[in-house]
This record gives structure tokens, sequence and C-alpha cells, in this order.
């Protein structure tokens, strides 16, 4: 068949659905069928699903022409998908399409949630179409015999990629994809985008280094904009709205004509934890509600998280409160309305939130913005800008992720076996690892060889095993076992399931908290209130309880900081705040608090540099905002403090937020001092940076998710009860041990790397110090904490750098004891 | 640096390593020192630097020459898993020192009784010598003094501007005394004292009364 004959045939299909096709489709179309990779870069909810699938059937149907009679068995596709949430309408779309044509093609799912005899069953034989996970994808790759499964694969679509790009599980993908250039001849990659500044990228990571790739690609966008409002929820009494906080109760009642004027409304919160809590006020202040209303996240059990979508597409539910795990991909036709807690902190993820209600063609998607505290109201002004000018942020690639190279390489040793000369070129050939030396390729060989570089005589220890034909194998099947309940990059506590006495599942929640409860007590999670009635092997048994008032479950889990295009907009609304313009309703009704600002300390405009001092009960208070974002002014605070520190013995306790930071200490802190020394001074910023780095705990922090990844800590698993306690060990320790016997191990370095990478953000920090420099430092020396200064002092996540020593340190300290 | 306390008219030497010197008896009490656990990682596969694992001993070796006693009593978790290589290290060193070594067995030993009882290392599963109980876990048996470890005791130091130390720490109630864990590869487990309880911290090789304040 000819290509537009082909073509006709999927013009026919959405003719007789009465759509019309569009011109990115059709475009994504001809580039597949001429043989081309790429990356289309298309909203949700645009038809991005058939613009790859279709010629994937399309294909099939060119190689196959009696295929209406005869179907050719093997794996055609595969389709990555970030969350498991999306693969059920994926696969409804993909099935209705290639039922219609009368191919006989099947579409599987194979995720987490997938049931051990339905892979069983896939393995015997595989779907036409599989739709899965990145750490599924890696499973596949840990079976014997991948290679012949992945033979006959035409295509790799890779969904929602900007989600994937500036994570490890992206590197997982780029892994994945290196060894399926070799094993599948025949495939074509794609890459499948929102928005995001670095689009071209994007796809040269998707496609790697390899030339042949590179050349015969093409970047496709749909010409498709979502119109976005934006509307802010403003306290009706400024006066009494609090100016910290996370949680936003105080303007609960605001949103319940919102959601009871709209068919579905969603509630996106930051934290599980804040899910849970407003699921939990809503149904306490509206109980008409009952019944109406629903919670979504990840750590609520499979069955109830599909119940909550598909009663979302019923129209069943009135509102929904839920986490990111319902950012993402799918459309629910029914929500018409969003609505979000707290700063999103990032402009795609707030578009990508508001982009989950339906348009009507022609009308805007509607999100509320609710804050929950005063100086949040800044950045919704800040956000509504950003969406308006269309500001997007870049997703940054992770270089030389050895913690997730050394998984892998494990992953081949465990299946097929691998011989490092075949594997080490296609390595090379990821966006990734491309500059990977012949000597970081050894450690990594020797590390997961011998354990270490140097071979004791009588070591015992055992991972991969090379065969005397240089073969390099995993034997023992315990490791073997290990290892693929360790498989994926997303690092989370050490899990427990939930379950009732009498069985049934609620849900997982992180180990931490349960342990610090006795059985007898309380907590809320799921939306119900819970009894602890004992812990048996890593599953907390409980039964309903109707006591009232309860903790709250609580998760950890990371704070997303500020995009720095996100800050430079942020900074630009408070300084148009210190020429008194007021001109947004946000800004305006902001009034009262930059009043008492101006009163106690001052608005800082364009050219001054800010730095508060006061003393309260908690030790002396220095405060410095240079609205630069989370990121810089972590960064900042530890350089800070560190050249401080070396003026004479001090401890600092430090804490920082999207506006500013602050250096806490039990003595006064002279800023005279430090401006007399230049201490904001740009010269010797790597230097003084990366010695700050060793006095803090940021590498330390780092180091757990390497730990992890890399196999040398074994969580353990929820679902698999396996004897491993003697097997457990903590990252912590393991960084201590690390630096005492072993400090060039490359993992124990990528910590740092890593920190300095994609957390410290040198480039951005110089910049920073530099407007400094040309800004007039104002010191005020307060009475008491300022509006700005408040959110701050109250933080309870803290960094900690020091140059006292410990002992002198501990005789002015006191014992914790019991409550 | 040390710390001499007395109890019952007996004298002990708080040591910064984590063990204890009885000088009445010339007997050092030591818990937990978890041999083989570097090993036991890595022989499953978990690549921890295989160096960690010859400190142990090496700290063993450098305290019993500092106080030449005559018994090494091990308060339990001597070796934290099946036999390995770090076994034959264990043995050299047991046929160095010249004391003699008695095991109160910890839930971590499992190495079968008569290996010890072959390097001439005695096993007990509790002890009484005049009025002191050693134990692995802690136990309070009336009119005795309990010495134990399996806890591995740490504390948590506040001070002014949100400071926060955790430090391994000797725990000491009016009847019992557990020791820190004085393997190198083993963590801690924090606590939180009564106001009678004394607790000396280890910090940067000193012992440190860190529950005086509260006594005055």
């Amino acid at each position: 068949m000819k290509q537009s004959e082909l073509i006709s045939i999927a013009e026919d299909w959405f003719q007789s659905k009465k759509w019309k096709s569009f011109p990115f489709q059709q475009k994504t179309w001809k580039a597949f069928l001429d043989g081309k990779h790429g990356l289309l870069n298309a909203p949700t909810g645009s038809g991005k699903t058939y613009a790859l699938w279709v010629p994937i059937v399309l294909q099939y149907l060119k190689e196959n022409p009696d295929y209406k009679t005869k179907h050719t068995k093997g794996l055609k596709a595969i389709w990555i998908t970030p969350l498991r949430a999306l693969s059920v309408e994926i696969q409804q779309a993909a099935q209705r399409f290639a039922d219609d044509l009368g191919t006989g093609l099947t579409v599987g799912i194979r995720t987490g949630d997938t049931s051990q005899s339905e892979r069983a069953k896939q393995k015997r034989q595989m779907p036409d179409l599989l739709i899965t996970t990145p750490e599924s994808l890696m499973l596949l790759l840990a079976s014997k015999g991948y290679d012949k499964t992945f033979k006959t694969l035409t295509a790799i679509v890779v969904d929602e990629w900007h989600e994937l790009l500036g994570s490890k599980r992206g590197v997982q993908m780029e892994l994945a994809l290196s060894r399926l250039k070799t094993v599948s001849p025949k495939i074509r990659i794609w890459g499948i985008s929102a928005t995001i500044g670095n689009l071209e990228e994007a796809q040269d990571v998707l496609l790697g280094m390899d030339s042949e790739f590179r050349k015969n690609a093409v970047l496709i966008k749909s010409k498709q904009k979502s119109k976005i409002e934006v509307r802010s929820i403003i306290p009706k009494k400024m006066e009494t709205f609090p100016w910290r906080g996370h949680l936003g109760l105080h303007l609960l009642e605001e949103i319940i004509p919102i959601i009871n004027n709209s068919k579905t409304t969603l509630i996106f919160t930051n934290t599980r934890g804040q899910c849970e809590i407003w699921f939990q006020k809503i149904l306490e202040k509206h109980p008409e509600f009952a019944g109406e209303i629903a919670m979504h996240h990840g750590s609520i059990g499979k069955e109830t998280r599909l119940w909550v979508e598909q009663a979302i597409r019923n129209e069943s539910l009135t509102a929904v409160v839920a986490t990111s795990s319902l950012d993402l991909g799918v459309d629910f036709a029914p929500v018409e309305t969003i609505i979000q807690i707290g700063g999103p902190k990032g402009i795609a993820k707030f578009l990508q939130r508001a982009g989950r209600s339906n348009h009507r063609p022609g009308e805007p998607s509607v999100i509320y913005f609710l804050p929950t505290h005063a100086l949040e109201l800044v950045e919704a002004s800040a956000l509504k800008r950003a969406v308006k000018e269309e500001v997007v942020e870049d997703r940054i690639p992770y270089l030389l992720s050895f913690d997730v190279l050394i998984q892998y390489l494990v992953t081949l040793a465990i299946s097929n076996g691998f011989f490092p000369k075949e594997i080490f070129p296609e390595i090379k050939n990821t966006f990734c690892f491309q500059g990977i030396t012949e000597e970081q390729w050894n450690w990594c060989l020797n590390f997961i060889t011998l354990g270490s570089q140097s071979l004791q005589a009588y070591d015992e220890y055992k991972k991969v095993e090379i065969t005397d034909e240089g073969l390099f194998k995993v034997e023992s099947r315990q490791i073997a076992m290990m290892h693929r309940l360790s498989i994926g990059t997303i690092v989370s506590d050490s899990m427990m399931l939930v379950k009732y006495v009498s069985g049934g599942f609620i849900g997982t929640i992180e180990e931490w908290f349960i342990s610090k409860m006795k059985p007898g007590d309380t907590f809320v999670f799921a939306g119900r209130t819970l009894e602890l009635v004992r812990i048996r092997q890593m599953m907390a048994q409980v039964r309903k309880s109707s006591k009232k008032s309860a903790k709250v479950v609580s998760f950890m889990g990371g704070r997303l900081p500020l995009s720095s295009q996100m800050s430079k907009i942020l900074r630009e609304e408070l300084q148009s705040e210190a020429d008194h313009k007021r001109n947004t309703p946000e800004l305006k009704a902001l009034s009262h608090i930059f009043d008492r600002q101006e009163r106690e300390s001052i608005v800082p405009g364009e050219n001054e540099f800010l730095i508060e001092t006061f003393k309260t009960r908690e030790g002396y208070h220095a405060l410095f905002y240079p609205f630069e974002g989370r990121f810089v002014h972590e960064a900042m605070s530890s350089l800070l403090a560190y050249r401080i520190s070396l003026l004479s013995p001090i401890t600092f306790s430090l804490a920082y937020n999207d506006y500013g930071f602050e250096l806490l200490s039990d003595q006064f802190l002279d800023i005279q001092n430090v401006i007399d020394n230049n201490l904001f001074s740009s010269k010797y910023l790597f230097d003084d940076l990366q010695k700050s780095l060793n006095a803090t705990e940021l590498a330390r922090r780092k180091f757990r998710d390497i730990a992890v990844i890399s196999g040398m800590v074994f969580q353990g698993y929820p679902n698999k009860v396996i004897k491993t306690k003697h097997l457990q060990s903590n990252s912590q320790l393991l960084f201590d041990v690390f630096r005492d016997y072993e400090p060039d191990n490359l993992l124990y370095l990528q910590a740092y790397r890593e920190t300095f990478e994609h957390q410290l953000e040198e480039g951005r920090l110089r910049l920073a110090l530099e407007r400094i420099n040309s800004q007039k430092i104002i010191w005020k020396q307060c009475e008491k904490p300022t509006p700005f200064s408040f959110p701050i002092i109250t933080d309870r996540l803290r960094e900690k750098l020091s140059s006292e020593k410990l002992a002198d340190r501990i005789k002015k300290m006191t014992l914790q004891l019991m409550k | 640096m040390i710390q001499n306390i007395q109890i019952k008219n007996n004298f002990f030497i708080l040591h910064p390593s984590g063990a204890i010197f009885w000088e009445d008896k010339k007997m050092l009490l030591i818990a937990d020192v978890h041999l083989g656990k570097v090993t036991h990682f890595r022989k499953h596969g978990a690549p921890v630097p295989a160096n960690a694992a010859f400190k142990n001993l090496e700290k063993l070796t450098e305290i019993s020459n500092q106080f030449q006693p005559e018994i090494i009593c091990f308060l339990g978790d001597l070796f934290h898993s099946k036999l390995n290589e770090e076994w034959q290290d264990f043995e050299k060193w047991v046929e160095y020192t010249k004391a003699e070594g008695i095991l109160i067995s910890g839930n971590h030993d499992i190495i079968p009784q008569y290996l010890y009882e072959d390097l001439g290392v005695k096993v007990f599963d509790d002890l009484l010598l005049d009025g002191f109980l050693l134990t692995h876990h802690p136990t309070e048996i009336k009119g005795t003094f309990n010495f134990s470890g399996h806890i591995h005791p740490g504390i948590r130091m506040k001070g002014v501007g949100r400071q926060f130390v955790k430090l391994p720490c000797f725990y000491k109630t009016e009847t019992q005394l557990i020791l820190p864990a004085f393997g190198n590869f083993t963590g801690k487990h924090i606590l939180n004292p009564s106001e009678k309880d004394e607790i000396f911290a280890i910090v940067e090789g000193e012992v440190i009364c860190v529950s005086k304040k509260i006594k005055e």
C-alpha cells in the first residue's frame, strides 16, 4: 500500500467519528511512515495519542497486507507513560482504532498494578502494543530472552517525556533505549512532550548521540494553544489572614460555592498530607458532601484510586482532592474547574494542572489559586503574568548518573548477562553518559563485580560474576530477586502496608510515621480514622475508630523550589510594590502587610538589598532577601554561613524559602562585619561553595537516593515479606563509612556533584551575587519579626553549619528529655 | 576525655570507644561489636567498603593494649551474622590478646557456641558477678545492677538557635547501664531520658556527662 492510501484509511476513520485530523497529526503520521524518529510537542487532550498510534497501526497494515485474515504475532510497539493512572485511557483509545480497522491488534498494560497471572500471560504472548512505565520496561530487560521479545518492535513512544526528562527516570529511559536500538533493529523512537524551554535538547536526550538517529529525526509542534484563566481567591478579611502556613484551611469556605457551581472540581494540593487534611476538613465542615467528594493520592490503594478515576469519568463525584497523582495525561471530560491550593512553584506544573479542566472550544480553562499564607498572593500575581507572557521553564537532564548506570548493568546481568565491549558503545551514545571515560566505565564494572577497586585476597563480595567467556552475569537467585525488587529510581521512605485486621488493603504509609505510634493510637488516613492494632512484618493492622481528632498521616517528601523564571517574575512583582504601584488585585489585597513591612523595615526596591536582624527567644536572626528562589537561597545561605564561620567559631541553623534566607545563631551577628569583609563577593565562589558543601549535610541527603538506586541499601519491599532485617542499613551510616574508608568512590562523589549541578546552580548564584554587589545594602535592625521574615523563621526544615568544636557546642546545649 | 564512675563501691571507667573498664575486676565490658557485618553485606551484594571491617579489631586491640584487662566480656552481638571471613580475623585477634574472653550471647550471635569455646571464649546467657548482672538485653532483677547492650543508645541535644545534635551515649539509670555500640558500622537508637537518668555522651573522642545540669 502506498503512503497516501494508508493515510486515507486513517482520515476515513476520523471522518466516521466526525472528527477532523489536525495538521500536527498528519505531519506526525507522514514522518513516522517515512521511517523518522522524533519529538512531538503537543498539549494534553489534543489528540496526541492518535498522532502516534495511528501510524504504528498503518505501518503494520503496510507490512501485512492480508491483516484482516492473518494476525502476525509479536510485540509491535511500546508506549511509555510516567503514571500508571494514564494507561487505561491510552489503552481504550488505541484499542478502539485497532478494532474499528479490523486489525486484530491487541493492546495490553504492564505496570506495578498488573497482576502476576497477567504478567505471566504476557510473557508467553506479548500484546501488539504494550503500555508500560519506565520501571516495568526495566523489569522486562531483567528477564531472560528479552532480546527475542523486543526483536519485532517497530516503535517506542515515550509519552510525557518532559516529566521524565529532568529526573533519573529519564536516565533510566535513555539506558533502556540504548539497548533497544541494538536488539530492535526496526525501531523508531518517538517522544511526546508538553511545552518546555529546551525542546531541542529534550529531543537530543531522547535520541542519544548516534548521528544516524539524530539526522533522521523531526521535531513537530502542534499549533494548539490552551487558553488559561487564573483567578486568585483573595481573603475577604486580609487582616486575619495568616503570615505563614501551608495548609490554607482559612479559605475553606471560599471554595464551597466554586464546588457547588461546577460539574466536577479537582482540588490540587502539594503534598499527600495536605490532601488528607483538606479532604477531612471539607467533610467536617460540610457533611452534605459525604459520598460526593473523594481523595486521590499515590499512597492510596490501587482499587480506590481506579474507582475514583472511574467515578470522575461517570460524573458521580462533585469534587476530588488530589496531589500530583492526577497531574498528567488523562482527560476527565466532566472536570470543569481546578483549584490549586498553595503555590505550585513552577509555571509548567501550574499550566499542566490548569489544563486538567475541560475546555469547551473557544472557552479558557479556569484555575483558581488559593493562597495558604499572605505573601503567596504575590506568587499568584506572578503566576498570572507568567501565564500571560507564556514563560516556560527548562528541564535539566541529568549527566553521568552512575547510580542509575550501576542499577542498569546489574539488570542486564540478571537476565541475559552482558559483554562490556558490546554495552560500552551503547552507553557512550546516550546523552547522559556521553562524557563517561574508560576509567569511570571500568570503575563501574569493578564496582559490580568486586565491590570496590582493589580485590582483597579473601573477599567474599558477591554480585555480578564474570564467566570464562567474559560474560557479566548474576548467578545468585537471591541477588537477582533482591535486584528485581529494587529496580526504579524513585526513592521513598520505607513504606508500610496499612490493612484492616479483617483483611482489606487501605494503602501505604511511610514507616517513620507509624514507628512513632503505639497500638491503640489513632490516625487519619485515606479519609478514615483508624486505630493501630499491631504491626506485623512491614504491615500495620488497623481497625476503624470512632474517636475524634487524631493525627493525620503525614509524608516526608520534597518541597518544590521556585524555578528561576518564576522567581524573576516574582521579584519584579515585589519591586513594583516598592514603587507603591499595587497594580494587581493580589497586591492590592496585601496592602496592609506591605504597610507593616514598610513600618518595621522596608520593601526593597530594584537597587536595594535588604538584610534584617532581630532577636527572639530562639536566638539571633539575620534575614537576607535576594528573591532568587529556593535553590539559590540554599546555596547562598550555606556560602555566606561558611564565610562568616571562618571569621570566628560560630554555629548557624539555616532556613530558606523562595523569597530569602535566614542565618540563625546563638550569637549576635554583626552585619557591618559581613559587609566590610565583602562576603557577598563572587570571587573564589566555586571553592568556597565546595567547602561549604562539605560543612553542611546537603550531599549527605542526596546520597540517600544514590545509595538506594545503586543497590547499596536494600529497602525490602512492602508487599513481599522477606526477612531482610540483617541486611538493612541506612544510607547515613554508609555515607560515613565511605567518607572514612573510600572517599574516592564515584557514587560518594556523585552526591556532591549532583548537589552542585542540580541543587545549587552555581551559575544562577554567581549572577545573584553580582546583582547584590551592584545594589545598595540596607541593614535594618528590627524590634521583632517582620512580615517578610515570618514564613522563613518559622520553617522547621533546616540545614546547619558550624565552625565550633562539637564539645564546645554540647556544653551550651541541653539534653532532650522524655515528654 | 574519660569518665570515672562509682557503682556499689566498684570503680568503672567509661571510655570514648564505647567500652567500660571495671577496675576492681580488671574487666573490659564491650557491647554490640557486630563483627562480620561489613563482610555479610558484601556477600549479599551491598558494596560497603571492605576496609571498614578491619577497624573494629584495630579498636579492640587499641583498647586492650591501653587497659591490659584480665577479662574481656562482650555483652552480645559480637558477631553480626553467620560465619564469614571476618571470623578468621577474630580468631587471630583472640590468639593475640592475653585476656580471657567471655561472650554474653545476644540476638545476633548465631555462630555455634563450640566455635567460641574452641578459641577459649566462654559463652553465657547472662552472668552475675558480685551483684552486677551482665546481659545483652537490658534486664531488671531486684538487688542487682545490670550492664547491657542491644539498644545502641543515643540521645538528642538541643541548643539556642534551633541547634540539634544526636550522639551515642552510655545510658545509666539507678539500676542499670546500657553501653553504646562498639562497632563502627552500627548506628544508634535515640532515647528520651527521664530526669533521673545519667547520660554520658561520646563527643569527638571525649565522654561528657550531659545530664549534670538537670541534677543540679
